[in-house]
């Protein structure tokens, strides 16, 4: 007795709690919804029987169906495409600003903090915005294309269906830039200054110098964040609330927009939760991408 | 020792379950009122009224978004928290009635001296109407029909009395009104991918001797051709498609639109900001003499079937129906009833809109009514989408609405 209690206060037993407790908090908080939201994939589910646990079991019905919907295989592009373009645009404008700020010239710091503006503004503000840049008769982008030539006529970012998943996608880079640039500063000011000295002193040019220092340097920092990309765009729902509704026609409809739409719209519960299971086997892919390039850090 | 505690425990027990009884004879009867409706709109405003009144029955408000109607008054039934009253969007009342979750009025209202079925109009009583039962009764009523701008019309040589009246008239008048070198466009609609699109597309199709259960209909096919034509031709914004109808009517009251399709709702805010002459007429119909239709649009009082005191729920819901006379002067709303004579308000082109939509009330159909309706709705939208997007034909994309909305009614 007295070497259990003794275990707990100061031994393995202490340990155990420590692991214990957040896994409790995990389990209840986020893995007794998932659980459910596994099942509930399975049942059917109206509206007056969300109340109780007792529905009938369907099996894979829902997924047959949503499967043979027309509408599925292009939504499931769209989201590929709008995650794809979304982290290639944040990452890659995000990484030039990141090396543009790491020239440290006067008042580098103070710049860099204001970009963060971008990030802390709420998404449907952000929609709200970019809804007015992105009109069709009156917007301001518009106006600016026209004036420098690029276009005649008025593109209508929203309305026409070639053009408004990627007016939701400029949004979304937008709105992200700034997060990417902020973390990949973050990793550029953990490479030692010693290397790039040295490899200057050895006769490598700026180029070769990225290529070979700053790059590999940068790779669990990379990993992250384009794990951390990945959750957070396929999280991305406000914008498509402000900007397209996921119209028309579903052009821009993406599988986060389209579960809670059929959820909430609707009532279908069931196939919203269908959609949501699909999601998360991508997002768990994304989380195992995370932990893998963040575990050195957690050793170190 | 162990027993006189359990007989402790038990007195104790009984005395806490006979406590709330008792005081609830002693008190009035409460009566909880969920609705949508603002400070300055009716619900609260009746309900502080009858509140003064001490009749013995006490009613509680609480005020729910648009949005959250549905969602917390189902997961408040299946948990058994539902109020005793609540206000309902007119296309989702079957959704409960058809479930039992509601209370058949039936019998209260053939007893009731205030309830009178035949002094509505009978779009909003089939909205309540299930199986032959009357499940609610209407809360107010609005419906669409078409503004249009005098001023512009004088300008390019149309007679500002004589509005278009059918379907090609409409096409035409807009062909004139356009005019992309001011910014300018003949008709501003709503064919937004939510309930808004079907609400203003729904009243077209059924013109035409169409209807939700007969979508690709002949009539329906021509109804969307005609708007493909106006999308096509650019004689509405091409974000017609993406925009609801007050942002839509917006660019008519900044004289950006020469005509819109819009409701009631629009006029005080219209009366402020549109800086010329405007006036309405009633929906553009496929020919002189065909049938006209419009869209139906507000919401329901109903009892849920869980309350405890039907009686008193039901005399609250008789005095909101006898302030019916009060709903435009104090509130904007046009009240459900034929027998009301709405006095004028004073404003000359508010009253003459008026006119004309009481007029247009008395052809407004509701949507469904059916339980499913959300589905069937999001069928018809889609079809309206991928029509004016072109990447169907609008007997494709109605065919297909059709197979969709045949699934639903089975």
């Amino acid at each position: 007795m007295k070497r259990i209690l003794s275990s707990v206060t100061d031994g393995k037993g202490f340990d155990i709690g420590l692991v214990l407790l957040p896994l409790a908090f995990l389990f209840i908080m986020s893995g007794l919804p998932l659980v459910y939201n596994v099942v509930m994939s399975l049942q059917e589910v109206d509206m007056f029987s969300l109340g109780s646990f007792s529905r009938p079991f369907v099996g894979l019905k829902n997924y047959v169906d949503l499967f043979s919907q027309p509408e599925t295989r292009p939504i499931l592009l769209n989201t590929a495409l709008f995650v794809s373009a979304s982290i290639a645009g944040q990452f890659v404008i995000g990484f030039g600003l990141a090396l543009f700020f790491w020239m440290n010239f006067p008042g580098a710091s103070w710049l860099r903090g204001l970009f963060l503006v971008s990030w802390v503004m709420p998404g449907l503000v952000v929609g709200a915005i970019w809804n007015w840049i992105l009109s069709g008769d009156f917007g301001v982008l518009n106006f600016l294309l026209r004036e420098m030539g690029v276009t005649d006529g008025n593109i209508f970012w929203r309305s026409d269906p070639n053009y408004s998943l990627w007016a939701v996608i400029i949004a979304n880079i937008w709105l992200g830039t700034s997060f990417n640039m902020i973390l990949l500063s973050v990793g550029l000011s953990g490479i030692p200054k010693d290397l790039f000295e040295a490899a200057e002193l050895d006769g490598a040019n700026a180029f070769q110098r990225f290529w070979t220092i700053t790059l590999p340097m940068m790779r669990s920092t990379i990993g992250a964040i384009i794990a951390l990309g990945l959750i957070f765009t396929l999280q991305q729902f406000d914008l498509f609330a402000a900007i397209t509704s996921g119209g028309p026609n579903n052009a821009s409809n993406v599988t986060q927009y389209w579960a809670w739409d059929l959820s909430f719209r609707q009532y279908d519960f069931a196939k919203g939760a269908t959609i949501s299971v699909i999601m998360i086997v991508f997002v768990m892919l994304a989380s195992v991408v995370y932990v893998r390039s963040t575990r050195h850090e957690v050793r170190g | 020792m162990g027993i006189s505690r359990y007989a402790m425990l038990g007195a104790f027990a009984l005395v806490s379950l006979s406590l709330p009884a008792f005081s609830a004879s002693a008190e009035d009867v409460t009566i909880s009122v969920w609705s949508l409706d603002r400070d300055i709109q009716p619900a609260p405003n009746l309900i502080n009224d009858f509140n003064k009144l001490n009749s013995g029955i006490k009613v509680e408000y609480r005020q729910i978004q648009f949005d959250d109607v549905v969602s917390e008054a189902m997961r408040a039934y299946s948990t058994g928290q539902a109020p005793d009253i609540i206000a309902v969007d007119n296309p989702e009342h079957a959704l409960f009635s058809s479930r039992g979750a509601f209370l058949d009025l039936t019998d209260m209202i053939s007893k009731s001296s205030v309830v009178k079925p035949e002094n509505y109009f009978p779009g909003p009583l089939a909205s309540v109407t299930w199986d032959g039962k009357l499940y609610g009764i209407p809360k107010a009523t609005n419906t669409i029909a078409l503004y249009y701008n005098k001023d512009m019309f004088k300008a390019k040589g149309l007679d500002p009395n004589k509005p278009p009246q059918t379907w090609d008239e409409l096409v035409e008048a807009a062909r004139e009104l356009t005019d992309p070198a001011a910014n300018v466009y003949g008709l501003a609609f709503s064919a937004k991918a939510n309930e808004e699109g079907t609400f203003q597309f729904l009243p077209w199709a059924q013109m035409a001797g169409g209807g939700y259960d007969s979508i690709n209909s002949e009539g329906a096919v021509k109804a969307l051709d005609i708007w493909k034509t106006i999308i096509g031709e650019k004689l509405a914004s091409p974000d017609s498609l993406t925009r609801g109808q007050w942002d839509s009517t917006g660019t008519f009251n900044s004289g950006n639109a020469a005509m819109a399709i819009s409701g009631p709702w629009e006029l005080d805010r219209m009366i402020k900001e549109a800086k010329f002459d405007w006036g309405v007429t009633l929906l553009p119909v496929p020919e002189i003499s065909a049938e006209r239709s419009s869209a139906m649009g507000d919401f329901n009082w109903a009892i849920f079937a869980s309350t405890e005191h039907p009686q008193e729920a039901f005399k609250v819901l008789e005095y909101f129906v006898s302030q019916d006379n009060r709903m435009f002067k104090d509130f904007g709303q046009l009240p459900a009833r034929s027998d009301i004579a709405i006095p004028p308000t004073g404003e000359p082109l508010k009253d003459a809109a008026l006119k004309v939509f009481l007029e247009q009330l008395k052809y407004a159909k509701p949507r469904g009514p059916h339980p499913e309706w959300p589905k069937i709705s999001k069928a018809i939208q889609d079809a309206i989408q991928a029509a004016l997007t072109g990447q169907m034909t609008s007997r494709e994309a109605l065919d297909q609405a059709a197979a969709k909305i045949k699934a639903v009614l089975g």
